[in-house]
């Protein structure tokens, strides 16, 4: 079932669109993710979805009811996790927790309960007691996301929930959100890190400029490539002209190009050894040539032509 | 409902964790209502209590003079030539005042404004004037019931009257206590009211200011948690706290400084209380107006303290009767 249905989101700041007819679902038991770079729109998306803004164009649905008729029902089955920290400082991790929890209507001795859970779950047992403010990075950001999750929502919004903390720290993120779908949460998931969307997601939507450009599993977006073979050329290109170089069009086309890397792709799926005999046989010098599989980034670049990482 | 509770109680929990809250909420206010009592004590306090009234006494006899022990006793001081120009009021006793009363003629006396007072000040005497006219009027009527209506009024039995204890006694004073608190009296109160006015403008505007920026207004705003309860809740806060600093200043004044309270000080707490009300409203109508902490404060301290010296609080601006 769908527990997040957005159709046709739009939003318009001044002279920018930055949402521009968005539409996804996200269902029980799944994480969607909207993976774009910055500036893309993800965090606008999230703020329709969550009711913080509302849209200039398009429909939010929480669990099959419009979100704008009973806000406070949409809000009590969503967790939403901000991008930015949200905590009190001079509050402990466990009462910043409690005060969430019954912020959410839960009675004290739950929020209790439940604090202690999350607490073990998102491994800060130990320095509970101890201030938000004297925690690390990667703590904060865990409680942060605990905050989200005290009144058990079905539904949970994560706004790049790992950003700027450490790989040690961001992989507990990770393994406690793979824990929440096991137990049938949907989530909504933004990051503009291909790793993590492409090992956490269970479908993706890829967003840039304000406009949903495709969504699908990993393997379809990576379908959806085509079956081309991708050569990553490194050498001097600053003063080529490749349509100089023989054949070379009718062989391949370019992706992307700087002045010492060129991404290049072959039609069909033939025999990668013919495609690298005819690079290597270029009348230009190559200092390497990597073929490469075709990913998340490789999606990204032939939609929009950019690099997901500029 | 309990969400609001939850909200209110925590706010107050983030203040009283910060330690400097103690010392605005309760040492500089305290600090300052005892130095600001110097500036208000003596003088104000010997004039208050015994306003002068001039007094051209034409008559002989022993009966004007236990009038104006009477006049004494109604908390005006009967001064003389030498002391005319302090005086608020004058009456000129008639030269048969005790005669024409011995052989139980009406006597009257003249009662008259000075001049350069304003008619305030000089109502304020007359009243006593008027209430020790009727006393004089109750010992003759209480000496006469006590040795007969035909016997003559003689002084020492009228004295002994004027010291017994009257079987019913009107105890009417200015409401409040004294007509112009003086002191810790009106020091510790006003500072309470101006502080209390600054805090809760402060803490309520602050709060929200540093709420936002941290963006935990914004995190409460898509919590499952109504406007109405979020702003209720932020309320309470603050009028929990505007009750703990009354609470203090009231037992502090009352058994530390001993201010008096009056009879009525449920009345006084209870009024405070809507007065917090204001301010903690106006707090919160600052901070959700004001984005930066620093222009809070400075806002809150333009508006609370010139009210407070305007309105009387830091110094008495009545001027003593």
């Amino acid at each position: 079932m769908s527990l997040l249905k957005t159709e046709s989101l739009s939003k318009r700041f001044g002279e920018l669109l930055a949402v521009d007819g968005v539409s996804f679902e996200v269902n029980e038991g799944e994480i969607y993710g909207l993976l774009g770079p910055n500036g893309a729109g993800k965090t606008t998306t999230i703020s329709m979805a969550c009711g913080l803004l509302k849209a200039d164009g398009g429909d939010v649905w929480i669990n099959g009811s419009r979100f704008w008729s009973r806000p406070q029902e949409a809000r009590q089955l969503m967790g939403v996790v901000p991008q930015d920290l949200a905590l009190y400082e001079e509050l402990s991790g466990r009462e910043n927790l409690e005060f969430w929890g019954k912020v959410a209507g839960m009675s004290s001795r739950e929020a209790k309960i439940r604090a202690v859970e999350l607490l073990e779950s998102l491994s800060l047992a130990e320095r509970a007691g101890e201030l938000v403010s004297k925690y690390s990075g990667g703590m904060k950001r865990r409680i942060n996301l605990g905050c989200a999750l005290m009144h058990r929502p079905k539904l949970i919004l994560l706004d790049e929930p790992t950003v700027g903390i450490d790989p040690q720290a961001r992989n507990k993120i990770l393994e406690y959100i793979r824990e929440l779908v096991k137990e049938g949460s949907g989530i909504l998931y933004t990051t503009h890190y291909l790793e993590e969307a492409e090992t956490l997601c269970d479908r993706i939507g890829i967003i840039d400029k304000g406009r949903l450009l495709t969504e699908g599993t990993l393997s379809e977006l990576q379908k959806g490539v085509g079956h081309d073979q991708l050569f990553v050329l490194e050498g001097a290109f600053k003063d080529e002209v490749p349509e100089a170089w023989g054949d070379f069009s009718k062989s391949f086309r370019i992706i992307q190009r700087t002045d010492t890397q060129m991404t290049v792709a072959t039609e069909g799926n033939g025999d990668p050894a013919e495609g690298l005999k005819k690079l290597l046989a270029l009348p230009v010098r190559l200092q390497n040539v990597t073929l490469k599989r075709p990913s998340l980034n490789d999606a990204f670049l032939k939609l929009t032509g950019r690099d997901l990482r500029e | 409902m309990s969400r609001l509770f939850h909200i209110g109680l925590n706010d107050i929990r983030l203040v009283f964790r910060d330690k400097s809250s103690y010392f605005w909420l309760f040492a500089m206010p305290l600090a300052f209502a005892y130095f600001m009592s110097f500036t208000s004590r003596a003088p104000s306090e010997a004039e208050n209590a015994r306003p002068e009234i001039y007094v051209e006494n034409l008559d002989t006899g022993f009966l004007s003079l236990l009038f104006l022990e009477t006049l004494g006793q109604e908390g005006v001081r009967p001064v003389g030539e030498d002391r005319k120009e302090d005086a608020k009021r004058g009456i000129t006793i008639p030269v048969d005042f005790t005669d024409s009363i011995l052989s139980k003629k009406q006597s009257v006396f003249e009662a008259y404004k000075m001049e350069g007072i304003d008619d305030a000040r000089s109502m304020l005497v007359e009243v006593s004037l008027f209430r020790a006219a009727v006393a004089f009027n109750g010992y003759l009527v209480e000496h006469a019931t006590a040795y007969g209506a035909d016997m003559p009024i003689v002084e020492e039995a009228l004295k002994e009257v004027m010291l017994r204890d009257n079987p019913v006694r009107l105890e009417a004073r200015f409401a409040g206590r004294k007509p112009i608190p003086v002191g810790m009296n009106q020091s510790l109160p006003g500072n309470l009211v101006t502080y209390l006015l600054l805090n809760l403008m402060v803490f309520g505007g602050a709060s929200i200011a540093n709420e936002r920026r941290a963006g935990i207004l914004r995190r409460l705003s898509i919590s499952p948690i109504g406007r109405v309860e979020l702003l209720g809740g932020k309320l309470f806060g603050l009028m929990l706290l505007a009750c703990v600093q009354i609470a203090v200043f009231m037992i502090l004044g009352q058994f530390a400084f001993g201010v008096n309270m009056g009879d009525q000080a449920p009345a006084i707490a209870l009024l405070l209380l809507v007065f917090s009300w204001v301010g903690a409203s106006s707090g919160l109508l600052i901070g959700f107006l004001i984005k930066s902490e620093e222009k809070v404060v400075g806002l809150s301290l333009m508006i609370a303290l010139p009210m407070g010296a305007m309105g009387g609080d830091l110094l008495p601006v009545n001027r003593a009767i």
